[in-house]
Protein backbone atom coordinates (compact mmCIF):
# COMPACT_ATOMS: atom_id res chain seq x y z
CA UNK A 1 0.00 0.00 0.00
CA UNK A 2 1.22 3.41 -1.04
CA UNK A 3 1.49 6.04 1.71
CA UNK A 4 -1.01 8.48 -0.05
CA UNK A 5 -3.39 6.08 -0.27
CA UNK A 6 -3.16 5.57 3.65
CA UNK A 7 -3.46 9.67 3.80
CA UNK A 8 -6.55 9.57 2.31
CA UNK A 9 -7.49 8.28 6.18
CA UNK A 10 -5.82 10.44 8.23
CA UNK A 11 -8.20 13.75 9.19
CA UNK A 12 -7.79 16.68 10.65
CA UNK A 13 -10.78 15.88 12.82
CA UNK A 14 -9.60 12.92 13.90
CA UNK A 15 -6.16 14.07 14.73
CA UNK A 16 -5.23 14.68 18.43
CA UNK A 17 -1.62 16.48 18.73
CA UNK A 18 -2.52 16.89 22.99
CA UNK A 19 -3.14 14.00 24.47
CA UNK A 20 -3.59 14.13 28.29
CA UNK A 21 -4.56 11.24 29.33
CA UNK A 22 -2.46 9.38 31.63
CA UNK A 23 -3.27 5.81 31.40
CA UNK A 24 -3.70 2.87 28.98
CA UNK A 25 -7.93 2.98 29.01
CA UNK A 26 -7.77 6.78 29.30
CA UNK A 27 -5.61 7.11 25.94
CA UNK A 28 -8.24 4.65 24.42
CA UNK A 29 -11.19 6.59 25.59
CA UNK A 30 -9.57 9.69 24.10
CA UNK A 31 -8.31 7.77 21.45
CA UNK A 32 -12.39 6.59 20.56
CA UNK A 33 -13.94 10.04 21.26
CA UNK A 34 -13.88 11.54 18.28
CA UNK A 35 -14.93 8.70 16.43
CA UNK A 36 -18.13 8.60 18.57
CA UNK A 37 -18.36 12.90 18.42
CA UNK A 38 -18.73 12.48 14.59
CA UNK A 39 -21.24 9.33 14.44
CA UNK A 40 -18.53 7.08 13.06
CA UNK A 41 -18.96 4.37 15.42
CA UNK A 42 -22.13 2.82 16.97
CA UNK A 43 -21.45 1.92 20.26
CA UNK A 44 -17.96 3.70 22.03
CA UNK A 45 -18.14 0.54 24.69
CA UNK A 46 -18.28 -2.18 22.21
CA UNK A 47 -15.59 -0.12 20.51
CA UNK A 48 -13.39 -0.17 24.01
CA UNK A 49 -14.00 -3.15 24.98
CA UNK A 50 -13.22 -4.89 21.78
CA UNK A 51 -9.87 -3.26 22.19
CA UNK A 52 -9.30 -3.77 25.45
CA UNK A 53 -9.79 -7.76 24.31
CA UNK A 54 -7.22 -6.92 21.77
CA UNK A 55 -4.57 -5.83 24.32
CA UNK A 56 -5.67 -8.86 26.21
CA UNK A 57 -3.87 -10.91 23.33
CA UNK A 58 -0.65 -8.56 23.32
CA UNK A 59 -0.01 -5.15 23.75
CA UNK A 60 -0.04 -3.34 20.60
CA UNK A 61 2.79 -0.63 21.92
CA UNK A 62 5.11 -1.60 19.22
CA UNK A 63 7.92 -0.12 21.22
CA UNK A 64 10.37 3.17 20.51
CA UNK A 65 7.25 5.28 21.91
CA UNK A 66 4.88 4.11 19.31
CA UNK A 67 1.14 1.90 19.75
CA UNK A 68 -1.06 1.13 17.00
CA UNK A 69 -4.31 -0.38 19.26
CA UNK A 70 -6.60 -1.53 16.15
CA UNK A 71 -9.39 -3.96 16.10
CA UNK A 72 -12.22 -5.21 13.89
CA UNK A 73 -15.48 -4.33 15.46
CA UNK A 74 -18.98 -4.40 13.77
CA UNK A 75 -19.47 -1.03 15.73
CA UNK A 76 -18.08 0.78 11.78
CA UNK A 77 -18.95 0.76 8.73
CA UNK A 78 -15.64 2.07 7.43
CA UNK A 79 -11.90 1.50 8.18
CA UNK A 80 -10.93 4.60 10.96
CA UNK A 81 -7.81 6.67 11.83
CA UNK A 82 -7.04 8.35 14.63
CA UNK A 83 -3.76 9.56 15.67
CA UNK A 84 -2.79 10.84 19.00
CA UNK A 85 0.19 12.41 20.40
CA UNK A 86 1.32 12.45 24.25
CA UNK A 87 4.04 14.87 25.05
CA UNK A 88 4.29 13.28 28.39
CA UNK A 89 4.14 9.63 27.53
CA UNK A 90 2.12 6.51 28.71
CA UNK A 91 2.98 3.54 30.02
CA UNK A 92 0.94 1.39 27.38
CA UNK A 93 2.97 -2.34 28.61
CA UNK A 94 4.80 -1.77 25.38
CA UNK A 95 7.07 -4.54 23.72
CA UNK A 96 10.22 -2.70 24.84
CA UNK A 97 8.56 -0.99 28.90
CA UNK A 98 9.13 2.73 27.38
CA UNK A 99 6.37 5.13 27.39
CA UNK A 100 4.51 5.75 24.60
CA UNK A 101 4.15 9.26 22.76
CA UNK A 102 2.34 8.38 19.13
CA UNK A 103 -0.66 6.75 19.27
CA UNK A 104 -2.48 5.22 15.64
CA UNK A 105 -6.15 3.87 16.46
CA UNK A 106 -7.20 2.02 13.66
CA UNK A 107 -10.62 0.31 13.79
CA UNK A 108 -12.59 -1.15 10.58
CA UNK A 109 -15.83 -3.57 10.00
CA UNK A 110 -15.02 -7.00 10.44
CA UNK A 111 -15.69 -7.22 6.08
CA UNK A 112 -14.38 -4.32 3.94
CA UNK A 113 -15.07 -4.41 0.35
CA UNK A 114 -11.36 -3.00 -0.50
CA UNK A 115 -9.80 -5.08 2.41
CA UNK A 116 -7.74 -2.06 3.21
CA UNK A 117 -7.64 -3.25 7.15
CA UNK A 118 -4.30 -5.07 7.29
CA UNK A 119 -2.42 -3.05 4.68
CA UNK A 120 -3.44 0.00 6.45
CA UNK A 121 -2.36 -1.37 9.32
CA UNK A 122 1.91 -2.80 8.09
CA UNK A 123 1.78 0.44 6.17
CA UNK A 124 1.93 2.35 9.22
CA UNK A 125 3.79 -0.79 11.53
CA UNK A 126 6.62 0.12 8.35
CA UNK A 127 6.49 3.78 8.31
CA UNK A 128 7.16 4.64 12.14
CA UNK A 129 10.14 2.01 11.95
CA UNK A 130 12.21 4.67 10.92
CA UNK A 131 13.56 6.92 13.14
CA UNK A 132 13.34 10.00 11.40
CA UNK A 133 10.06 9.73 10.32
CA UNK A 134 8.91 8.62 13.76
CA UNK A 135 10.37 11.69 15.78
CA UNK A 136 9.27 14.11 12.96
CA UNK A 137 5.86 12.84 13.72
CA UNK A 138 5.87 12.91 17.28
CA UNK A 139 6.69 16.26 17.37
CA UNK A 140 4.37 17.96 14.73
CA UNK A 141 2.30 20.00 16.69
CA UNK A 142 -0.77 20.23 13.64
CA UNK A 143 -2.09 18.27 11.34
CA UNK A 144 -0.86 20.02 8.38
CA UNK A 145 2.97 19.18 10.13
CA UNK A 146 1.84 15.63 10.79
CA UNK A 147 0.59 15.31 7.49
CA UNK A 148 3.61 16.95 6.01
CA UNK A 149 6.07 13.65 7.30
CA UNK A 150 3.38 11.02 6.87
CA UNK A 151 3.02 12.27 2.94
CA UNK A 152 6.78 12.15 2.82
CA UNK A 153 6.97 8.65 3.41
CA UNK B 1 -31.06 -4.66 33.61
CA UNK B 2 -28.98 -7.56 31.44
CA UNK B 3 -26.46 -6.61 29.14
CA UNK B 4 -27.92 -6.08 25.42
CA UNK B 5 -27.33 -9.84 23.87
CA UNK B 6 -26.81 -8.60 20.59
CA UNK B 7 -23.92 -6.97 21.62
CA UNK B 8 -22.74 -9.54 23.57
CA UNK B 9 -22.57 -12.12 20.56
CA UNK B 10 -21.08 -9.15 18.16
CA UNK B 11 -18.02 -9.26 20.81
CA UNK B 12 -18.04 -12.92 20.93
CA UNK B 13 -17.90 -12.96 17.36
CA UNK B 14 -15.31 -9.80 17.41
CA UNK B 15 -12.26 -11.87 19.27
CA UNK B 16 -13.32 -14.79 17.86
CA UNK B 17 -12.06 -12.74 14.30
CA UNK B 18 -9.16 -11.52 16.17
CA UNK B 19 -8.05 -14.91 17.36
CA UNK B 20 -8.26 -16.25 13.42
CA UNK B 21 -5.98 -12.80 12.62
CA UNK B 22 -3.52 -12.92 15.39
CA UNK B 23 -1.17 -15.12 13.83
CA UNK B 24 -0.74 -13.23 10.54
CA UNK B 25 -0.38 -9.99 12.45
CA UNK B 26 2.53 -11.76 14.79
CA UNK B 27 3.96 -13.09 11.21
CA UNK B 28 3.72 -10.09 9.21
CA UNK B 29 4.32 -7.23 11.67
CA UNK B 30 5.53 -8.48 14.68
CA UNK B 31 2.22 -8.00 17.04
CA UNK B 32 2.47 -10.14 20.14
CA UNK B 33 -0.08 -12.94 20.83
CA UNK B 34 1.32 -13.88 23.90
CA UNK B 35 -2.06 -13.73 25.49
CA UNK B 36 -4.07 -16.11 23.40
CA UNK B 37 -4.84 -18.24 26.03
CA UNK B 38 -6.04 -15.34 28.23
CA UNK B 39 -8.08 -14.09 25.08
CA UNK B 40 -9.83 -17.94 25.16
CA UNK B 41 -10.57 -17.13 28.77
CA UNK B 42 -12.32 -13.78 28.11
CA UNK B 43 -14.05 -15.24 25.47
CA UNK B 44 -15.48 -18.05 27.34
CA UNK B 45 -16.33 -15.39 29.96
CA UNK B 46 -18.41 -13.06 27.22
CA UNK B 47 -20.25 -16.42 26.69
CA UNK B 48 -21.28 -16.80 29.71
CA UNK B 49 -23.63 -13.84 29.63
CA UNK B 50 -25.17 -14.66 26.22
CA UNK B 51 -28.28 -16.12 26.46
CA UNK B 52 -27.80 -19.91 25.57
CA UNK B 53 -30.31 -19.72 22.91
CA UNK B 54 -28.65 -17.22 21.32
CA UNK B 55 -25.54 -18.70 21.70
CA UNK B 56 -26.86 -22.22 20.48
CA UNK B 57 -27.79 -20.04 17.30
CA UNK B 58 -24.71 -18.33 17.10
CA UNK B 59 -22.53 -21.86 17.09
CA UNK B 60 -25.30 -23.61 14.43
CA UNK B 61 -24.54 -20.99 12.17
CA UNK B 62 -20.41 -21.04 12.43
CA UNK B 63 -20.68 -24.16 10.77
CA UNK B 64 -22.27 -22.89 7.88
CA UNK B 65 -20.72 -19.49 7.81
CA UNK B 66 -17.86 -17.50 8.92
CA UNK B 67 -19.30 -14.71 10.46
CA UNK B 68 -22.80 -15.47 11.95
CA UNK B 69 -23.47 -12.35 12.60
CA UNK B 70 -23.57 -9.35 9.86
CA UNK B 71 -24.43 -5.88 9.85
CA UNK B 72 -27.26 -4.41 8.38
CA UNK B 73 -27.25 -0.73 5.90
CA UNK B 74 -30.00 0.90 4.54
CA UNK B 75 -32.21 -1.95 5.46
CA UNK B 76 -29.87 -4.71 3.19
CA UNK B 77 -28.44 -7.78 5.20
CA UNK B 78 -24.18 -7.33 4.12
CA UNK B 79 -24.48 -11.20 4.59
CA UNK B 80 -26.28 -12.07 1.24
CA UNK B 81 -27.59 -8.41 0.59
CA UNK B 82 -30.93 -9.14 0.57
CA UNK B 83 -33.14 -6.01 0.98
CA UNK B 84 -35.22 -6.74 4.36
CA UNK B 85 -38.57 -5.19 5.24
CA UNK B 86 -38.21 -1.71 6.85
CA UNK B 87 -40.71 -2.71 9.64
CA UNK B 88 -38.14 -5.07 10.95
CA UNK B 89 -34.96 -2.26 11.08
CA UNK B 90 -37.67 -0.67 13.20
CA UNK B 91 -37.93 -3.37 15.33
CA UNK B 92 -34.32 -4.37 15.61
CA UNK B 93 -32.57 -0.98 15.95
CA UNK B 94 -34.60 -0.40 19.15
CA UNK B 95 -34.91 -4.64 20.33
CA UNK B 96 -32.62 -6.51 22.10
CA UNK B 97 -33.77 -9.50 20.78
CA UNK B 98 -32.14 -12.28 17.82
CA UNK B 99 -33.42 -11.42 13.83
CA UNK B 100 -32.25 -13.31 11.70
CA UNK B 101 -32.30 -12.57 7.95
CA UNK B 102 -34.96 -14.12 6.19
CA UNK B 103 -32.86 -15.33 2.90
CA UNK B 104 -29.44 -16.31 4.66
CA UNK B 105 -30.33 -17.22 7.93
CA UNK B 106 -27.41 -14.76 9.75
CA UNK B 107 -28.35 -13.28 12.65
CA UNK B 108 -28.26 -9.41 11.49
CA UNK B 109 -26.44 -6.39 14.14
CA UNK B 110 -28.25 -2.97 12.69
CA UNK B 111 -25.01 -0.51 12.37
CA UNK B 112 -27.44 2.50 10.84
Amino acid sequence: MKTVELSKYLKPELFLPELKAGSKAAVMEALVQPLVDRGLVKGKSLVLETLSKRETLGSTGIGRGVAVPHCRTMAVSDVCIVVGISRDGVDFAASDKKPVNLFFLIVAPPVEGNALYLPILGKIVETVRDSKLRQAMINARDFAAFNKVFQGA
Amino acid sequence: MTRNQIELLVLYQDVDLMLQEAEGEEKTMGFGTEGREQLLKARADIAKNIDGRFLRTYQRLHTKFKRPIVPVQNDVCLGCFAKLPTSYGEKGRKDQGMYTCEQCGRILYWVD
